[in-house]
């Protein structure tokens, strides 16, 4: 008897990390996603990289993936004309600004879900919600905003359209992102989600991380980690090339 | 063939920063200038934060400083007693500029005042340079005073804490050496330059410094205070990428090999008149950005 209880609390011991990736792994199995690779490796001959995504779904209804970066606080500033000089005059803040955002999407926006679905899950550049910091009118907030998006559309951290998801057969499904040279470090997350009729049947979410690897990474750590050290072996450095520089120069 | 910079964090066309590099050290060869006030600009305007950019700028200098410190120290021409005290002003000066800088970066207005700062400098050197070049080419000379050393005396000839510079063969206040440094060593740290272009007029003409050690000690006080730039920037700001930074160098080293070929050719009237008409172009470059009405009035940053 005693051998029994044992054993049955021992099971639930080991089936407890099951249990709780089955509770964290949202969704009730209606859709699953898998990326290529799980991670952007950044060496030092990096120059953007294409992502390739995977999926099957088991269940009508339209797909929207949504590609989003760690979230950071970021700053607006407006020029304007001083003295005839154009100058930064105004700032807004905007806290909780994903660093880095994409989407593809099986149909348009308005077709997928109503408005306020889709605003609470932040699919779609105009339902991204950053928390502006200040008292300053809407409009004046609207303004900084769409300048955000705007700005970060040219750095190619935002996208101009979203991308298409294509079909391999009724439930197989594929889509390519592609990550500019310029992508921020840092862990972002993949969501995919299934909707149907304007309701939301399933989400699944996994991650990827996007950092400098190798030569590159060892780098930027000491650089940061050893910051004294760092500035010292640069120096040192400089100081060698210069010096053999001009032993090389003096020759002639 | 693009090259990820890593602490700057994006990558970069490796043949530009080398092309850069090799140009100014040509520059620099021909003209016996540093070259920071052509790299810094053109860094920024290839995208770079200015901070990187003025960051990496100071330890590429280094090594500038170095090899061409050397030679001078070698044939005797360098006075380490008034470059001693011009450093405390330097390293001063340096320190406060990183200050400043990061004040400014914080207040968002660093890609307004370096570029004023530029087109201020860059204008007034040029203009200068041009003038007194077209009048050596004109054969229109001032009227030399026969006396170099004036006998009246400028007000900071009459500053206290005199002191002694036997290699110079000066008796001057030591203020007036430091504060030199100190306007050196801000532009170091603001600016991203050696401030060779102030330090050896200002050394000639304040100082009176005989003009055989201006060169070498100007150098020798650009080479620490980069230096310390450098070891400061890497700590507070973490802004040195020392894969830019050794892209700038090996393209500086080449330029000067064939800059110093090239100047044995060109006469000397001449290669002003050029350098003073770049000086013009970078600053007419940078006033235009502030005065026309730029394409996109927004900027964001992470903060």
């Amino acid at each position: 008897m005693r051998f029994f209880l044992c054993l049955i609390c021992f099971s639930f011991v080991l089936l407890l990390p099951f249990a709780t990736v089955l509770a964290e792994d949202n969704g009730n199995g209606l859709l699953t996603v898998e990326l290529t690779a799980d991670h952007v490796d950044i060496t030092t001959g990096f120059h953007g990289a294409q992502l390739s995504l995977f999926g099957v779904k088991k269940h009508e209804g339209e797909l929207a993936i949504v590609i989003r970066g760690t979230e950071r606080r970021m700053v607006v500033r407006s020029k304007g004309q001083v003295m005839g000089v154009w100058m930064n005059k105004a700032s807004q803040a905007f806290r909780q600004v994903p660093v880095y955002y994409d989407l593809a999407l099986s149909a348009k926006g308005s077709d997928l879900a109503p408005h306020d679905l889709l605003k609470e899950h932040g699919i779609g550049l105009d339902a991204l919600d950053f928390e502006p910091v200040g008292r300053k009118t809407p409009e004046t907030i609207e303004r900084f905003k769409e300048a955000l998006i705007r700005n970060k559309q040219t750095q190619g951290h935002f996208p101009l359209d979203p991308k298409d998801i294509y079909f391999l057969n009724g439930d197989f499904f594929r889509t390519n992102f592609y990550v500019p040279s310029n992508v921020p470090t840092g862990d972002y997350t993949v969501t995919a989600y299934l909707f149907e009729d304007g309701k939301l049947l399933d989400r699944y979410e996994t991650s990827l991380r996007v950092a400098q690897i190798g030569f590159s990474a060892r780098l930027y750590d000491f650089a940061h980690g050893q910051g004294l050290l760092y500035g010292l072996s640069a120096v040192l450095f400089a100081v060698m090339a210069g010096w053999s520089a001009y032993m090389f120069l003096r020759k002639d | 063939m693009q090259i990820y910079l890593p602490i700057a964090e994006m990558a970069v066309p490796a043949e530009s920063i080398l092309l850069l590099g090799t140009l100014v050290g040509f520059l620099s060869g021909v003209f016996g200038v540093g070259g920071g006030f052509l790299t810094t600009p053109f860094l920024i305007f290839m995208g770079l934060p200015p901070g990187i950019a003025v960051g990496t700028q100071a330890s590429q200098l280094v090594a500038i400083s170095v090899s061409g410190v050397l030679g001078h120290w070698k044939r005797g021409n360098v006075d380490f007693k008034i470059g001693g005290v011009m450093l405390v002003g330097s390293l001063a000066g340096s320190l406060i500029g990183i200050f400043l800088f990061r004040l400014l970066q914080h207040i968002g207005q660093i890609d307004f005042v370096i570029p004023v700062l530029y087109v201020v400098l860059l204008g007034g050197m040029g203009l200068l340079m041009l003038g007194e070049s077209l009048m050596t080419a004109l054969k229109w000379t001032r009227v030399q005073s026969k006396d170099p050393r004036p006998y009246h005396r400028p007000f900071f000839q009459i500053l206290p804490y005199r002191m002694r510079f036997p290699r110079s063969r000066l008796y001057v206040s030591a203020l007036l050496p430091g504060s030199i440094g100190f306007i050196g060593g801000l532009l170091v740290s603001l600016m991203g330059v050696g401030g060779g272009f102030f330090l050896i007029p200002a050394m000639i003409y304040i100082l009176r410094m005989p003009t055989l050690l201006v060169v070498g000690t100007s150098l020798f006080q650009i080479m620490v205070t980069t230096a310390f730039a450098t070891i400061m920037h890497a700590m507070a700001n973490h802004t040195v990428d020392v894969v830019l930074a050794a892209l700038l160098i090996v393209g500086g080293v080449i330029g000067a090999q064939v800059g110093v070929r090239a100047a044995r050719k060109i006469s000397g009237v001449y290669a002003r008149v050029v350098l003073a008409a770049i000086l013009l172009c970078v600053c007419t470059a940078l006033a235009g950005e502030l005065l026309i009405r730029p394409v996109e009035l927004y900027v964001t940053e992470v903060r």
